[in-house]
């Protein structure tokens, strides 16, 4: 990924041709990320992962500030512009449906296994700030497990953490997560 | 990032998170007295090893499943 380190670079320096062709060498991946992101084999879900990608994308190049020193780097960076993506979505839907102002979720009928309602996810993702401020590198793996769906080798890879860690963090981190959401 | 973990996580966090990972690997019946021993007479620390194994005992597919549907 060195190719992309150096247009990562000269997109920063506003080569709008570096940018293009970094989005080529690094948006089958990114979109991979999204697609696993984004639940298996949902109608419609291409379209979503597709949107999520470019997103995402406009996000990491449009902050002129942004540099990536390696490819982690610019994979952690992916991982929390999706998550905001998200939550954004999610609020902006929640706002919507109740008239603008913030109310308690309600956390009956909580999907276990995919906290797919926006504010589901609203709550997992308050939880998961809470956790940050305790935990801050297992929040990051969760940010990367869960929001960019990495697997636990890639997880590994990126966070430079042997894989067996990052199944101890995994399992510690939903433990916590459950027992913060439901006890709220 | 590991330089960060090291800071950050202090002997509390790291024994927290290796007593419940340990914990979860004992069956049941055995836990308690795992705790016993593990935790010493940390209160603070059985208490919340505690949550996190109740919570554990119900994880299912908790976050297995990626953000879906309804969440865009």
């Amino acid at each position: 990924m060195s190719d992309a380190t150096v247009l990562m670079t000269a997109t920063h320096a506003g080569n709008a041709k570096a940018a293009e062709q970094l989005l080529v060498l690094v948006y089958d991946e990114l979109r991979r990320l999204a697609a696993s992101k984004l639940a298996h084999e949902a109608p419609g879900q291409t379209l979503q992962a597709t949107a999520l990608v470019h997103e995402a994308w406009l996000r990491l190049v449009g902050d002129q500030n942004r540099s990536f020193s390696n490819r982690e780097h610019f994979f952690r960076a992916s991982a929390e512009a999706m998550r905001r993506i998200l939550i954004d979505k999610a609020r902006r839907k929640h706002t919507v449906r109740h008239g603008g102002d913030y109310q308690r979720v309600d956390l009956e009928g909580f999907d276990l296994a995919a906290p797919a309602s926006g504010d589901c996810l609203l709550a997992l993702n308050e939880a998961l700030d809470k956790f940050a401020l305790e935990h801050p590198v297992q929040a990051e793996l969760v940010k990367l497990r869960y929001f960019a769906g990495l697997t636990n080798e890639e997880v590994s890879e990126v966070m430079r953490i042997s894989v067996s860690t990052v199944k101890n963090y995994w399992t510690f981190s939903r433990a916590w997560l459950l027992n913060e959401i439901e006890s709220e | 990032m590991l330089k960060q973990a090291a800071n950050t996580m202090n002997d509390d966090t790291g024994r927290e998170i290796a007593i419940f990972t340990e914990a979860v690997k004992v069956p049941p019946q055995k836990r308690r007295a795992f705790l016993d021993d593990a935790c010493g007479g940390d209160e603070n620390l059985r208490r919340k090893v505690e949550a996190l194994l109740k919570a554990h005992d119900r994880i299912g597919n908790f976050l297995e499943e990626p953000p879906s549907n309804g969440a865009l």
